[in-house]
């Protein structure tokens, strides 16, 4: 999901400029360890010899971070950083949870009918124009929100804006244009496929949720092919509306985006239908593929976005380990990836999962390891979060997590891409902003205590979980 | 709001699902794992041989789906099957060959199309001409009012010697048949006393029929055949006196009568106008 906005305010050092061949584009967002640091976001201030000198703006138009909430509901918000690239992105309020058992995956072929014809400019006509400027346009969307985003040169914003606009705010969904899209879903789902987490992932939510949150980010089987322009259109009307919407952009000034989001952005008032509110059911759906590697997922019901308890299991997440921080380093600090090696000596991958959505939340367990293996190493992590649950972590863990978190999520605010998420997800979540050192300091505000807590409260909750691969060793829920 | 910041963390590339390389139609396609450049990619049908192969893959947080346009995560179908049609049925002899240059017969090829050009215009500018001008002239006289404008007279009816006076045109035509005697008298006058000098044989094309109009060049009246001092007419208006080839001799008139044009049909007939 995405990560809430903060950006360097002068506090970290602006790195070298990287040669002009270095893109955003090189490092993909996937990258486990962290990502470069590129074009620094902001205009870096001179850094003055007096320690009560205020910031020097380098240039009198050099911007801050500017939000503004309209009266309707709708949320702009600019960064100007002078940038050469510049990037707009429509976060929406309009993710898989607010599709009905009658509509399932509309946002799929949502997602994927971005360069369709709109009212005004053709298919052709986007796809032509954008990649004129070298633009590009993409839709990244999650159970919560769609987030369409436009990137390009500086000089060309408002070409790529008007597409942007036009695709958001006045599609068309040509019915033999949308018939002509169906064979791209199960494309699109079988390369997703391809990867298997994809698939426990979304086991997982079908497992653990009664509605809403279980609904599949990929279009179910038996719907390809029956999604109809209708229905495309009923899901837009309902739930791109002026007040599920935020505007943000980077590289642009906050006045163009403010014109624009009063003239445009404002078609479709109100809140369009709520989504039913997310029930945690638990329960397990296991996948026999006969795959060698067994991925599985132990989740307990976790915190909502924005709660304290939310914090506490990021810190607890990272004090668990979530993820290789050296290559090939052997994850001394994860003490997931410890528990497990004492256990097997086969490969595995181990994490703790956690995820926050506006309403519940998942946190627990996810394992990669050896289908002979499997019982071994899932037991072996619940053992670890059991034994961080009885107070097996000291203050100097949870300090390490929180550093770890810490660097982790201010560096992922350093691109443009990045930022652009953050700044989206939280403006749309409510409206405002936070700053990194606020945001570090909510960190450092976790106590162990409450580490702790978050540990027992997914030890004590009631489980949910989701397997793939060949599921002869391994254990079903009850069994844990 | 940090609550988000553990799941944003940098995304797995597996977390990140439905990121497809762009064919380019110039650049070849990538393989759709492609995006983890900086993995080995995972082949799942051998066997796992390291855990640094796994390092990672583990899911941390929520799935994000994304989908793009001319961006490393949509696909976008190479139109490779799209055939160009074979022109080759309209294209000239010269430039059937793809791989040659068009440039040689480029002339030739010119030279041919503003021929064609050239004679299609010529062409068309005659048929435009004949037919403006076959629509403007039939604004003209019609063919009946044309016919009133010539009379036919027998000349068997006329004896020797005789004038007949014929009305043509609203004016008096004279018909005379000379004898010999008379087209000797007149072809033997000299020219240098008429007042209107013309030989007899430049006013009649046969000799012995002279036909003339029969109005006064004086002031228009009519005058009298077989009459006058020199055996032609004689006006008696204001006593101009013409010869039997209708010059004027002697008078007030200025000139000798007019001869109008006529054509002889066959023996019998002559057309007059």
């Amino acid at each position: 999901m995405h990560i809430l906005g903060a950006h360097s305010r002068g506090t970290v050092a602006p790195g070298p400029r990287p040669p002009q061949g270095v893109t955003a584009r090189s490092a993909r967002e996937g990258a486990t360890l962290p990502q470069k640091r590129f074009y620094s976001l902001k205009v870096a201030p001179k850094v003055s010899s007096s320690p009560t000198a205020a910031k020097v703006k380098l240039s009198p138009a050099s911007q801050d971070l500017e939000i503004t909430k309209l009266p309707n509901g709708l949320v702009i918000a600019s960064l100007e950083n002078f940038s050469p690239v510049s990037r707009i992105g429509v976060f929406i309020k309009a993710g898989s949870r607010y599709e009905t058992t009658s509509n399932l995956g509309t946002t799929h072929l949502l997602r994927l009918a971005s360069n369709l014809t709109t009212k005004g400019a053709s298919s052709f006509r986007i796809t032509r124009g954008i990649e004129a400027v070298g633009g590009s346009l993409s839709v990244h969307a999650t159970r919560e929100t769609m987030a369409y985003s436009v990137e390009c040169l500086r000089d060309y914003v408002d070409t790529v804006m008007e597409y942007l606009l036009n695709v958001t705010t006045a599609p068309e969904f040509r019915p033999w244009e949308v018939a002509a899209l169906q064979p791209q879903l199960k494309v699109d789902k079988t390369i997703a496929r391809q990867n298997t987490q994809v698939g426990v992932l979304e086991n997982l939510h079908a497992a653990a949720y009664k509605n809403a949150l279980a609904n599949p980010l990929y279009c179910p089987d038996y719907r390809i092919g029956k999604i109809t322009s209708e229905q495309l259109h009923h899901f837009v009307q309902n739930n791109f509306t002026s007040s599920r919407i935020a505007l943000v952009g980077i590289g642009v000034y906050h006045s163009t985006l403010k014109q624009v989001a009063e003239q445009f952005l404002n078609i479709r008032s109100g809140s369009g239908t709520p989504g039913a509110k997310a029930v945690y059911k638990g329960g397990e759906i296991r996948k026999q593929t006969g795959d060698s590697l067994v991925h599985a997922a132990v989740v307990a019901e976790g915190a909502v976005v924005g709660s304290p308890e939310a914090n506490a299991f990021s810190v607890l997440q990272y004090v668990l380990g979530a993820g290789p921080l050296v290559k090939r380093g052997s994850s001394v600090t994860s003490k997931l990836a410890q528990g497990v090696a004492k256990a097997t000596s086969q490969p595995f991958d181990v994490s703790a999962f956690n995820v926050n959505y506006s309403d519940s939340g998942l946190f627990g367990i996810y394992t990669i390891s050896q289908a002979p293996n499997a019982r071994e190493v899932i037991k072996a992590a619940l053992n670890q979060v059991k034994a961080v649950a009885q107070g097996g972590v000291t203050d100097a863990d949870v300090t390490i997590a929180k550093n770890q978190l810490k660097a982790n999520y201010l560096m992922s605010v350093e691109t443009s891409k990045g930022l652009l998420n953050e700044i989206g997800s939280e403006s749309l979540v409510s409206g405002t902003h936070t700053s990194p050192s606020a945001a570090a300091q909510k960190i450092d505000s976790v106590a162990t205590a409450d580490v702790v807590n978050a540990a027992k409260k997914f030890l004590s909750g009631k489980k949910s979980m989701a397997a793939s691969g060949d599921l002869g060793n391994t254990p079903f829920l009850d069994e844990l | 709001m940090l609550s988000v910041a553990a799941r944003a963390g940098p995304f797995a590339p597996f977390v990140s699902a439905a990121a497809h390389a762009v064919p380019g139609p110039l650049r070849p396609l990538a393989p759709a794992a492609a995006h983890r450049e900086h993995k080995v990619p995972l082949d799942l049908k051998r066997p796992l041989l390291c855990r640094e192969s796994l390092s990672g893959r583990a899911a941390r947080g929520g799935l994000v789906a994304s989908s793009s346009l001319n961006a490393p995560a949509g696909v976008r179908c190479v139109h490779n099957d799209v055939a160009v049609p074979d022109f080759s049925a309209y294209r000239r002899q010269d430039v059937q060959d793809a791989n040659a240059s068009s440039q040689g017969s480029s002339d030739s090829r010119k030279g041919f199309s503003y021929l064609m050009t050239a004679a299609t215009g010529v062409a068309t500018a005659y048929v435009a001409k004949n037919v403006v001008t076959q629509f403007i002239s039939s604004l003209s006289a019609s063919a009946d009012v044309l016919a009133l404008s010539k009379i036919e007279i027998k000349l068997s009816d006329i004896p020797e010697g005789k004038n007949m006076a014929f009305k043509w045109r609203g004016k008096p035509l004279f018909v005379r048949h000379r004898t010999q005697a008379e087209i000797n008298q007149e072809a033997g006058v000299d020219l240098s006393q008429l007042r209107d000098p013309q030989h007899d044989l430049d006013r009649v094309k046969k000799p012995e029929w002279v036909i003339l109009v029969g109005v006064c060049t004086h002031l228009g009246c009519v005058p009298i055949a077989n009459s006058g001092d020199f055996g032609g007419y004689y006006c008696p208006c204001h006593g101009s006196h013409y010869d039997a080839s209708g010059r004027i001799r002697k008078g007030p008139a200025p000139l000798n009568l007019e001869v109008p044009t006529y054509q002889f049909i066959g023996d019998d007939t002559v057309v007059v106008g």
